[in-house]
């Protein structure tokens, strides 16, 4: 089923930062919503998020860095089973294994605390119970770069083999269009709090219309470029 | 682990022959002439010339500080207090009656202050800055800014003097320690209240909890499962260190209201040098401290393995 | 030129480095790739004489490398700088340390060259934007001339368009100054791109070094290959074909 909203805003401090944005997500879409930092990509990710929640829909979110995702605390038993508790399941040994094993951490000590596993171990576990009532859709907050190349690309590729075939839904939040382009087939661009253009991925990359999506087009390259 | 404990016994050890050594030691150069001042608590008249140099013979002053200390820690290591210099009786037995008066004040005022505190700070941070919250500062800054002598007095004057419901002075029933457990627990809820509010205010800010809202976590079990424990940590912290102004105003209670507690114990010992009887309350004072820290460093075990991980 | 002898350097009692060696000509600049936890961090304090090395040594041309005064631009601009100072009182604060005398018109060239505005100077690291806080980290780091400037994770803070303008304003200055450069990041596309030989750095050892080309149409060793792979798999780098 199409998930949709309209009209997200959000405004802090009397600013808006967020200025009202409708979108609708398609099953199984690959989205990456891209835009230089502080354009408002994250206040959107939280806002559908927030709204979808109240439409009763299932939606899923991992955050940046798995410090912003897990309570040091707490092991990571608790973790999921109080993650499984938030969706009224009850514990399922089974689904436990099934995306432990999808996502590389079926070794993972549940007893510990999330700093006596390493931080790709970690992302990868978030991911992990953001996958377990089977959401319509997951946003992936800047998902690698607060992670070591290799560790993330690992865990991107480990995420995308799961999710094929699969009808949940994947929006992809970063700065980086480069990255984004490896891993989406649809792309929105974010600039100043605004969406301001949307795309199939390389329609944006060939043929960017507005200044932003320039910006990000002509800039996502390392190689030799022309001074 | 073994290892850990056997550590934190040491250091306890460390702590506690620390602070009486040097309390003798302070005592034994303290200014004025121990000896006078033994005679004048036991004759309670002025003595002459031969009979303090009798007093200082018996009691040891003659002999110098290495006799006198040796004299002293000898029988200690062998769990002998000694005897009172001034009545010659046994101090553990003493000793014992002073702290029945003093354990139940200090657990009353303690128990009484955080069953006050903790409803407080909860309900204040519910909406910080709103009436509640307000009232709750206040309130914790007045007790604060009330020192327990000028305090004791006020409400002695109130319930025992106007109103004659309570009575003043002694420890002859239950309702002699209403007025001290007052006095004493005001200032425990005040600070109790400012460190748990703020622990709870500090614990919100966690970056991760916006995470477990959207994970659909209710609010009540975020409170419960992980701004609790991360707002007990700085609470336990400032709970030990806090933990020496309470034994500073219980003195102060014990000697207003006339309890034969531990501080008045204290008082009156120092009053006439009457070294075993100090050195007996330090003991226990430093005793009390550590196992306080250590019960602190326990839950911090429990609750945050990493704290004190590369403690020495 | 800086001359890293086969150095060895022990955090607590690990290791943290070991027998590490390299050479950066005047002018040229080395990156130094690898994962966290790799001993890029220890590198750069050890070059900086934060740390002693246990054996080996550093050397600017020779001599000791302090007498050369290296710079160090930091991975989190705004935390590099003093909240409480004005830009301009960090960023003159080499020159003044120092105790030599500013060229007339440098401050103003540099700034023309970063992109900054010199009003910019008169605020505080707050008050900036965080690509602008890091090119005033990098005024910073160049304003005393020093012959050698040690990068940690220049560009990890900043968005992708920024991170690439940036990478550009440091190579302009690179050719006018002269000065040469240790780059240390995770990001193989910036390492790739902007410098002449890059270092892989893996459990404090230097796993191999090579130049860009080469390393990514071939990289040398098991894990050079591993961080190739997961760069082109993030889109940082394009295979050579």
């Amino acid at each position: 089923m199409t998930l949709s909203v309209s009209g997200l805003s959000t405004e802090r401090s009397g600013r808006i930062i967020l200025h009202p944005t409708s979108l609708s997500i398609e099953p199984s879409a690959r989205i990456g919503l891209v835009g230089p930092s502080g354009s408002g990509k994250s206040t959107l990710g939280h806002a559908l998020i927030d709204d979808l929640h109240r439409q009763g829909r299932i939606v899923a979110h991992v955050p940046q860095s798995p410090d912003e995702a897990l309570d040091p605390l707490r092991t990571m038993r608790f973790h999921w089973h109080e993650a499984e508790a938030a969706l009224g399941l009850p514990h399922d040994a089974p689904r436990q294994q099934q995306l432990f094993s999808a996502l590389g951490i079926a070794h993972g000590d549940l007893r510990k605390r999330p700093w006596g596993w390493s931080r790709g171990m970690q992302q990868r576990f978030v991911i992990a119970m953001a996958l377990i009532g089977s959401p319509e859709l997951i946003v992936l907050d800047e998902p690698t770069s607060a992670l070591d190349p290799v560790v993330a690309a690992d865990s991107m590729d480990l995420l995308d083999r799961f999710l094929s075939g699969r009808q949940t839904a994947m929006i992809l939040i970063t700065h980086d269009l480069a990255l984004a382009a490896q891993r989406v087939s649809q792309l929105m661009v974010m600039d100043n709090g605004c969406l301001v253009e949307q795309a199939s991925t390389s329609a944006l990359l060939n043929t960017p219309k507005t200044k932003a999506a320039k910006a990000l087009s002509a800039h996502r390259n390392w190689m030799p470029h022309p001074c | 682990m073994i290892r850990s404990i056997l550590s934190l016994l040491l250091r306890a050890l460390v702590v506690v022959s620390g602070a009486s050594i040097v309390t003798f030691i302070l005592l034994w150069n303290a200014p004025g002439d121990p000896a006078l001042a033994i005679a004048m608590a036991r004759y309670h008249q002025v003595v002459s010339a031969d009979v303090l140099d009798q007093v200082r013979n018996e009691v040891g002053l003659d002999a110098g500080f290495w006799s006198a200390f040796k004299a002293w820690i000898g029988p200690l290591l062998a769990g002998d207090f000694g005897k009172s210099t001034v009545t010659d009786r046994e101090v553990w037995p003493e000793l014992v009656t002073a702290m029945s008066y003093t354990f139940p004040l200090a657990m009353l005022a303690l128990v009484c202050g955080m069953c006050v505190a903790l409803p407080l700070a909860i309900l204040a941070t519910k909406h910080p800055g709103s009436v509640l919250d307000r009232a709750a500062i206040g309130m914790a800054s007045l007790g604060a800014a009330i020192p327990p002598y000028w305090l004791g007095l006020l409400l002695i004057l109130l319930f025992a003097v106007y109103l004659d419901w309570l009575p003043a002075m002694g420890a002859l029933s239950t309702t002699h320690m209403v007025l001290p457990a007052l006095t004493l627990g005001l200032g425990v809820t005040a600070s109790l209240t400012r460190i748990i509010r703020s622990g709870i205010l500090d614990a919100r800010e966690q970056a991760f909890l916006p995470a477990f809202r959207r994970r659909c976590v209710l609010s009540r079990n975020i409170g419960r499962d992980h701004i609790a424990p991360h707002a007990t940590i700085p609470v336990i912290t400032v709970f030990g260190l806090e933990l020496a102004f309470l034994l500073e105003g219980l003195v102060m209670v014990e000697v207003i209201f006339g309890r034969p507690g531990l501080g008045s114990f204290l008082v009156n010992a120092i009053e006439a040098r009457d070294f075993p009887k100090v050195q007996a309350v330090v003991l226990l004072t430093a005793l009390v401290f550590v196992v306080i820290n250590l019960i602190i460093d326990v839950i911090y075990q429990v609750i945050d393995p990493r704290i004190g991980e590369h403690d020495a | 030129m800086l001359n890293v002898d086969n150095i060895s350097v022990r955090r607590g009692k690990s290791p943290a480095l070991q027998d590490i060696s390299l050479t950066i000509e005047k002018g040229k600049t080395l990156a130094v790739v690898g994962e966290s936890g790799a001993g890029k961090s220890t590198l750069i304090a050890s070059i900086l004489g934060m740390l002693k090395p246990w054996c080996g040594t550093i050397t600017w041309s020779g001599s000791p490398v302090r007498t050369c005064r290296p710079a160090l631009v930091m991975q989190e601009p705004r935390a590099a700088f003093n909240p409480a100072w004005l830009l301009k009182q960090s960023v003159l604060e080499p020159v003044i340390a120092r105790q030599s005398n500013l060229p007339p018109k440098r401050l103003k060239r540099l700034c023309a060259g970063l992109e900054l505005t010199p009003d910019l100077l008169n605020r505080k690291p707050t008050e900036i934007s965080i690509g602008q806080a890091q090119r005033m980290g990098i005024l910073r780091a160049l304003i005393a001339a020093p012959p050698l400037i040690l990068f940690d994770e220049p560009l990890s803070a900043l968005d992708a368009v920024t991170q690439k303008h940036t990478a550009r304003l440091i190579a302009h200055l690179q050719a006018e100054e002269g000065f040469a450069a240790l780059i240390v990041t995770h990001d193989l596309g910036y390492a790739c791109a902007h410098s002449e030989e890059i270092a892989v750095l893996k459990s404090g050892r230097i796993e191999e070094v090579s130049t860009p080309q080469d390393f990514i149409a071939s990289p040398k060793t098991k894990y050079g290959r591993k961080l190739r792979d997961a760069a082109v798999s993030l889109g940082a780098l394009e295979r050579a074909a």
